[in-house]
């Protein structure tokens, strides 16, 4: 696990913090032999929003059942509000789950189904009404009290099962991949419903998804996992432009990998020497990652990489051949072979370069060196 | 702490004490079969071999050797008789005749045994519904004899085992993907070359499954070879309740019983090693 | 051309199939004794005598009893049994399910054989008790079946859904689970009572005279008389299996639970 020492406060921290929502105390789940989560370190503070992100396999679902109560730790302790719930059964934890199908029991209407949490814990009738009103108010489903859930779109669906959830006014809120089954428009729609639900209700609220684009645009800290794993654990901005490590950097959105040189300093002035090509130039001095001598990896995303302008020189001007133009309506990648540094992308808005420059033809790029993130090179 | 598994025991417990009783009934033939026969006397004596001994002896081995063959007719007539219809149930093209023949071909299975056995014995009778039909239409002077043969044996069991092979052909049939067919159609293969060399290779588990249930379901008949057979055609389950109930000889009576469980059985295993090779082979699922 | 050839081979193998039943049916509203084609006309009397014929009554009746507490027990057991195997891995759960599916393989003769000889053992020959239980295991298989199919049906995070919601392990099972397996628990306790009122092989064994069910009386009496009584009740016997079954495939969907899947 790799984490840069600011963020060590948060992941590394083995006693529950007071006020803190959710501890995870260095929980591990083994399959067999294989592990499923590894050492996992995590706390999350009383209304924060966080999303566990990674690739199918990478262990956020079964972190997520382990804090359900649906999956046994082979080691750790899980704490909510203080409490350790680590051995308690599902049934008893008054933890909130939209599960990924939504798991709405077909033999009830939709009124029934927000009502079973609260049936379940023998709330008064006229008090079960109340809370189930103004859930359903607060879901925007009235109407569709008395419909058998079977008759529900896909987006109505969604919502019973989060109306479900919150009416038992739970101390986390858990979603599994709740918008994975539902189509582009709809999915954009409830991300800003989820969104308004997550301010409202002020929940504690824990996201799975492999999506980056819904974890970026809903969370407060986004937990990068990888093999069982934490990679990353940051803000989205953060995750973005700094990522920890190269898993992390290639994971969220699109970069450049450029091949690994040695760091040096001369006259003031930073530079990045690369054995194939000529050294790269750092505009002021680099914060992060930065030693003389040391040997890194810079990555640099496709919008920091421009086409020259003709004429233009410069140090951290390097001249390709294009390889593939990759029209994409806003804006156009593309791929241009760099002898020395290899495949490199480029972000151009709108599609004028795909006339100016043709396939195999040389084009100059510009590197703004001052964005590139700095990994080590071993690593 | 987590109760590990609710409700374990308490829905175990009558599972496991059918299963012991079922196993003692079997248990009480496998161990009749290895008792002494006393004659004249329900009791029986020490522990001996001589019941498996006794049979053989050549009128046993004719009776072993005519229930498999009456059962080897039955399984491949009664495959050849449910293609078509299972095929015609799946394919048919309005939902009201898949309907319609789903429940023609499978209410039989629900009327038992008697009642269909009793229905042939008045098709099949001296004065019955085809002899009537046939002296009628003037093709026949004196009755022909359906009942207390082989063939009219094999006529009911074929019917009584349709239903059967219907449901196990039917489902194979349509788990045939459709665009394999379509894919040769493109390439040039008639319909009915579709059919021999896409359609029917691609059901051949179904086939063999349902070539060996009729099988091991037929060699257990009993009803219809001792009514329709009327004791002229005798198989191993007539030979069983003979000795059981007009001999009295119980310990044989068990022995033969255990042989037709174990040839049901052995049916059964040979089944599963042949069509998990060809499966293998083809490859399907 | 080819079509119409199809065709007319599906309709003559239906017609082969169902030709017995149609005689059946002709012949118990034949009003004469000897079975003669084609009838002579239309006649209740033999329904009449069928009905009154006090070995059919007490037949009926026994037939009933054993019935109702075989596929009930079965369909008890079978579903606890199905509940099991569907949640849970166990040592020694092979050889129980082997034991438990058996029946679908042993031969009836054999099996009816064995549970004669059981009672015997227990003085309980020709009694209820081993006329029921040697119904039960017959039929459990089928209920079993209809209700792990069911099981199977039924989204696994529903479970976890209501657990989540504060459902106690017997809550889940009595709000959630019951309610969405009863469908398949009526089809195989129908098909149950239909395999139990009409089995004969193994009743023919472990039935006695003052305890036989309706097939085995029909069977003695098919031995002693040739008169069309038999073939009202028999006709009797097809309308109502048929019916039960019609009902159960558009309630329930039998096609479902027997897996006959065509789309």
């Amino acid at each position: 696990m790799t984490a840069t020492p600011t963020q060590q406060a948060n992941t590394f921290n083995p006693s529950p913090e007071a006020g803190s929502a959710v501890d995870i105390v260095r929980v591990r789940k083994d399959f067999g032999a294989a592990v499923g989560v590894a050492d996992v370190s995590l706390t999350i503070a009383k209304g924060e929003f966080v999303t566990l992100l990674g690739p199918s396999g990478c262990g956020k679902s079964t972190l997520l059942g382990m804090i359900a109560g649906f999956v046994t730790p082979t080691a750790g302790r899980i704490v909510v509000d203080g409490a350790d719930i680590t051995g308690l059964e599902p049934y008893r934890r008054d933890i909130g789950m939209v599960f990924q199908s939504y798991a709405l029991f077909p033999h009830m209407n939709v009124r029934d189904n927000i009502a079973f949490g609260l049936k379940m814990r023998k709330l008064p009738a006229a008090q079960v009404e109340q809370e189930v009103a103004r859930a359903i108010a607060m879901m925007k489903l009235d109407g569709f009290e008395n419909r058998r859930v079977r008759q529900l779109s896909g987006g109505q669906q969604q919502r019973v099962a989060l109306a479900r959830a919150i009416v038992i006014r739970p101390k986390v809120l858990l979603l599994d991949e709740p918008l994975s089954a539902l189509d582009k428009n709809l999915r954009a729609q409830m991300q800003v419903e989820l969104s308004e639900l997550h301010r409202k209700t002020g929940l504690t609220t824990i996201f799975v998804t492999h999506d980056q684009g819904e974890a970026l645009s809903l969370s407060d800290r986004i937990v990068v996992m990888n093999k069982g794993s934490v990679q990353q654990v940051a803000t989205p901005i953060e995750l973005y432009r700094q990522p920890a490590n190269g898993f992390v950097a290639s994971f969220i959105g699109e970069i450049n990998a450029l091949p690994p040189g040695r760091c040096e300093v001369k006259d003031g002035i930073a530079s990045l020497v690369l054995p194939g090509a000529g050294p790269l130039v750092f505009p002021a001095m680099p914060a992060a990652g930065f030693a003389p001598g040391r040997q890194v990896r810079a990555f640099l995303r496709p919008e920091h990489v421009r086409p020259a302008a003709p004429g233009e020189a410069g140090p951290n001007i390097v001249t390709g051949k294009v390889d593939a133009h990759i029209y994409q309506g806003s804006h156009t990648i593309t791929r241009v072979v760099v002898e020395g540094i290899g495949l490199v992308e480029t972000r151009v808005t709108g599609s004028d370069i795909v006339a100016g420059a043709p396939v195999g033809a040389p084009l100059a790029l510009a590197f703004d060196l001052g964005e590139a993130v700095l990994l080590d090179a071993s690593e | 702490m987590l109760a590990k598994r609710p409700f374990f025991i308490t829905f175990l417990a009558p599972a496991v004490l059918t299963a012991v009783i079922l196993a003692a009934a079997i248990f009480e033939v496998l161990q009749y079969s290895v008792r002494e026969f006393i004659p004249g006397s329900l009791n029986v004596g020490g522990f001996t071999l001589a019941n498996f001994a006794a049979l053989n002896k050549p009128i046993y081995w004719w009776v072993l050797a005519d229930t498999f063959f009456i059962s080897l007719l039955t399984a491949i007539f009664s495959l050849l008789a449910s293609y078509p219809v299972a095929y015609a149930l799946v394919r048919a093209k309005r939902d009201w005749v898949r309907s319609a023949l789903v429940s023609l071909s499978i209410t039989p299975l629900f009327t038992g045994e008697i009642v269909r056995t009793f229905s042939w014995m008045l098709t099949l009778g001296t004065d019955g519904f085809i002899n009537s039909i046939l002296r009628k239409l003037g093709l026949i002077d004196m009755p022909i004899q359906l009942m207390y043969t082989r063939f009219g044996v094999v006529v009911a069991l074929v019917q009584f085992s349709m239903p059967v092979m219907i449901i196990l052909l039917a489902t194979a049939i349509a788990h045939v993907d459709r665009d394999c067919e379509k894919a040769a159609a493109n390439l040039g293969a008639s319909p009915t070359a579709v059919f021999w060399r896409i359609t029917l290779p691609l059901t051949v588990p179904g086939i063999l499954s349902g070539i060996v249930v009729v099988f091991a379901w037929t060699m257990s008949a009993f009803s219809t070879p001792q009514l329709i057979g009327g004791g002229k055609i005798l198989m191993i389950s007539n030979l069983a309740y003979l000795q059981g109930f007009s001999v009295l000889n119980l310990p044989f009576a068990a022995t033969l019983s255990l042989i037709a469980l174990v040839c049901a059985l052995g049916s059964l295993a040979l089944m599963k090693g042949v069509t998990s090779r060809i499966e293998r082979r083809l490859a399907v699922h | 051309m080819r079509s119409f050839a199809f065709w007319s081979l599906v309709v003559a193998l239906l017609t082969y199939m169902t030709l017995p039943t149609i005689v059946v049916l002709m012949t118990s509203v034949n009003p004469t004794e000897i079975l003669a084609f084609p009838p002579q006309g239309v006649s209740f009397d033999w329904y009449a005598k069928a009905v009154s014929y006090p070995d059919f009554q007490l037949a009926f009746k026994n037939g009933l009893i054993v019935t109702a507490c075989a596929s009930t027990l079965a369909l008890i057991v079978g579903s606890a049994f199905a509940w099991l195997i569907h949640h849970y891995e166990f040592r020694g759960r092979g050889l129980l399910e082997g034991v438990l599916w058996s029946p679908l393989i042993i031969p009836h003769f054999t099996l009816g054989f064995g549970f004669l000889l059981l009672g015997g053992a227990f003085r309980l020959q020709q009694g209820y008790v081993m006329i029921v239980l040697a119904h039960m295991v017959l039929v459990m298989p089928f209920v079993t079946r209809a209700v792990h199919v069911s099981l199977a049906n039924i989204d696994p995070a529903l479970a976890r859904a209501a657990a989540n919601l504060g459902a106690s392990p017997w809550q889940v099972l009595t709000r959630i689970t019951l309610p969405l397996v009863v469908p398949g628990m009526a089809g195989g306790w129908l098909i149950a009572a239909v395999l139990s009122l009409t089995e004969f092989t193994a009743s023919l064994y472990v039935t006695g005279s003052r305890t036989q069910t309706l097939p085995v009386a029909m069977y003695n009496y098919i031995r002693e008389y040739a008169d069309p009584t038999v073939s009202a009740i028999s006709a009797l016997l097809i309308i109502a299996t048929t019916l039960i079954m019609l009902v159960a495939d558009r309630t329930i969907g039998l096609r479902r639970v027997l897996a006959i899947d065509t789309h």
